[in-house]
């Protein structure tokens, strides 16, 4: 074990990089020279958005050999705060920007719905608004109330921090500590294995990811909100009441990498990563 | 009048090893189970290709090459750091404090309640004080250090159990031929402590191999090929945990690379069960 030069190495290798990060970071870049692009971002945030970035990355790296895309996760919320303090370039935000937010600059790169799942074998077909809103209170505990079977129904909700969560708050006018839940899941793939698990459960996750489940073959079906019913197509064209924009936000006005990076994940050169990911791409 | 004492005895012997074979036939069917299943899914999708090259589709198709390659580099600066650290605190511990020290009992004792402390908050304190106030950012090197900062309180208490399991006599034998104190420690306690040691390594490797939480925050998510030690690198336990709770269509490679890490594990379990062997026949050449 030799831990020392090369560690040696590596710290002088890091303070060269960072020498010619700064010297290329004063010098403004010539919008046109594209592949005269250079240097690192990093990118944290929305575990939700954080595929459709590191694809999208991926290829705006192999347009700009000399450009390192970094993206972390740990949700929406560290996202703002990472832009914020500084940590990263560009934070990712899955939900809309709050009023508290409005000094960072949201740029949205696709959207996503929220849909209610059930167990397949689950006779309920639709569901209203206020039937939901009993359910997630506590006041209504068994299907056959909602005219299903005579069964306990298991409440999943989102852990708190989570986006969908608050999509879902907000649409319900909700708050969450009057939610009474049997299980709290994180990610939407848990969410979708837990209700595909048990037959009694109703949860809420993303559409793209229960359409493509269910695609599978994964025993959940969506759920219509408000007589619309939960698919992309809805979502995108807007008229699905619960569906969130997906944003990456800067603590400044971008310039630079940063701007590149931006203006190419809102174009139509990655709409084909965000509909493999099964979100929603803007416009079109 | 003999029968009736004699059949409870009976009946209560059947209980006694109806329960014991239970437990352990419980036991190894689980075990079983879980390993079934990670193979039964996983091992077809398993090839040369898959371990070299690096991920594509956030993970659903291509391997798992860039990944193997952080894990090993995580892993190395954990085990880098904490092997000395371990070894050293260890031999403070167990030769030069008596049990009564106050000292010695209070590391031992902030010791054990580290053992016990979740990984999350070695995550926060590894974001907190690597990333953040020594400014390594997200890194392997981060990574790596918050791994030591979890494993020594298992490596620490095991090897300093291995040197209490030295017997006495071979400290007395030692200080009445007139050896010094550092040449018994190099050449009688260290290889008389090793299976210790070797018991805590691999413990110690098993949670460091197998840990999300406190990675996510300190190496971070990044599936690229690591150009150096400060370069942010996915572990395959994030891989896995991305890929199938995160990722719609994840599930094949998150069963592959779960494979991937239970063969790791054993490979490392094989390896320090042999080398425990081999150290103890080494042992008692030495004596």
């Amino acid at each position: 074990m030799r831990p020392w030069p090369s560690l040696y190495l590596i710290v002088l290798k890091q303070l060269l990089f960072l020498a010619l990060y700064w010297v290329a970071a004063l010098q403004p870049l010539p919008g046109s020279a594209a592949d005269q692009l250079t240097g690192k971002l990093v990118i944290s945030g929305s575990s939700t958005i954080a595929p459709i970035v590191s694809e999208i990355g991926k290829r705006f790296e192999s347009l700009h050999p000399g450009v390192r895309i970094d993206v972390q996760t740990g949700g929406s919320s560290r996202g703002v705060a990472d832009a914020r303090q500084g940590l990263a370039d560009i934070g990712m935000v899955s939900r809309a920007i709050k009023d508290e937010e409005k000094d960072l600059h949201a740029f949205p790169v696709a959207r996503d719905g929220v849909g209610i799942i059930l167990h397949k074998e689950n006779p309920v077909q639709t569901i209203t608004d206020e039937q939901v809103i009993a359910i997630y209170t506590g006041t209504v505990t068994n299907w056959k109330q909602v005219g299903g079977k005579d069964a306990a129904i298991t409440v999943v909700n989102k852990a708190e921090g989570r986006s969908t969560l608050e999509v879902f708050l907000q649409h319900f006018k909700l708050n969450n500590r009057d939610i009474k839940a049997q299980v709290v899941i994180g990610d939407n793939e848990q969410g979708v294995k837990t209700v595909a698990g048990n037959r009694s459960a109703i949860g809420y996750v993303s559409i793209g990811t229960a359409e493509y489940d269910e695609s599978q073959g994964v025993p959940i079906k969506l759920l219509s909100v408000g007589g619309v019913a939960a698919s992309t197509k809805t979502v995108q064209n807007g008229t699905f009441p619960l569906s969130r924009p997906l944003y990456i936000v800067t603590r400044t006005p971008p310039i630079g990498l940063a701007k590149a990076f931006i203006d190419f994940a809102q174009s139509k050169a990655v709409h084909d990563i965000i509909k493999q990911q099964y979100f929603v791409p803007l416009g079109d | 009048m003999i029968e009736t004492p004699n059949q409870s005895w009976n009946l209560r012997e059947w209980l006694a090893f109806a329960s014991v074979w239970g437990a352990a036939v419980l036991v190894t069917v689980t075990f079983c189970w879980l390993l079934g299943d990670i193979i039964w899914h996983g091992l077809s999708h398993i090839s040369w290709t898959f371990l070299t090259a690096p991920p594509e589709n956030a993970g659903r198709r291509g391997g798992i090459g860039p990944i193997l390659v952080s894990t090993g580099l995580i892993l190395g600066v954990c085990l880098a750091v904490s092997l000395p650290l371990g070894v050293g605190t260890a031999v403070l511990l167990a030769e030069f404090t008596s049990d009564t020290n106050l000292f010695g009992r209070l590391t031992r004792r902030s010791l054990d309640v580290l053992a016990g402390v979740p990984s999350i908050v070695f995550g926060l304190f590894g974001n907190a004080f690597f990333c953040k106030t020594l400014g390594l950012g997200f890194s392997i090197l981060s990574g790596g250090l918050t791994l030591a900062c979890m494993v020594l309180p298992i490596l620490i208490r095991s090897t300093e159990e291995g040197f209490r399991a030295v017997p006495d006599n071979y400290r007395l034998s030692a200080a009445a031929l007139g050896l010094s104190r550092t040449a018994t420690l190099v050449h009688l306690l260290l290889p008389a402590a090793v299976p210790g040691l070797l018991v805590g390594l691999v413990l110690g490797v098993g949670r460091a191999i197998a840990e999300t939480a406190a990675l996510i925050f300190t190496s971070g998510y990044v599936d690229r090929m690591p150009e150096s030690l400060l370069d942010s690198g996915r572990a395959l336990s994030i891989h896995i945990f991305d890929l199938s709770m995160n990722v719609s269509g994840g599930d094949a490679n998150a069963y592959a690379s779960a494979l991937v890490l239970v063969i790791m594990l054993l490979i490392i379990n094989g390896t320090a069960s042999w080398l425990a062997t081999h150290s103890l026949h080494r042992k008692i050449v030495t004596v």
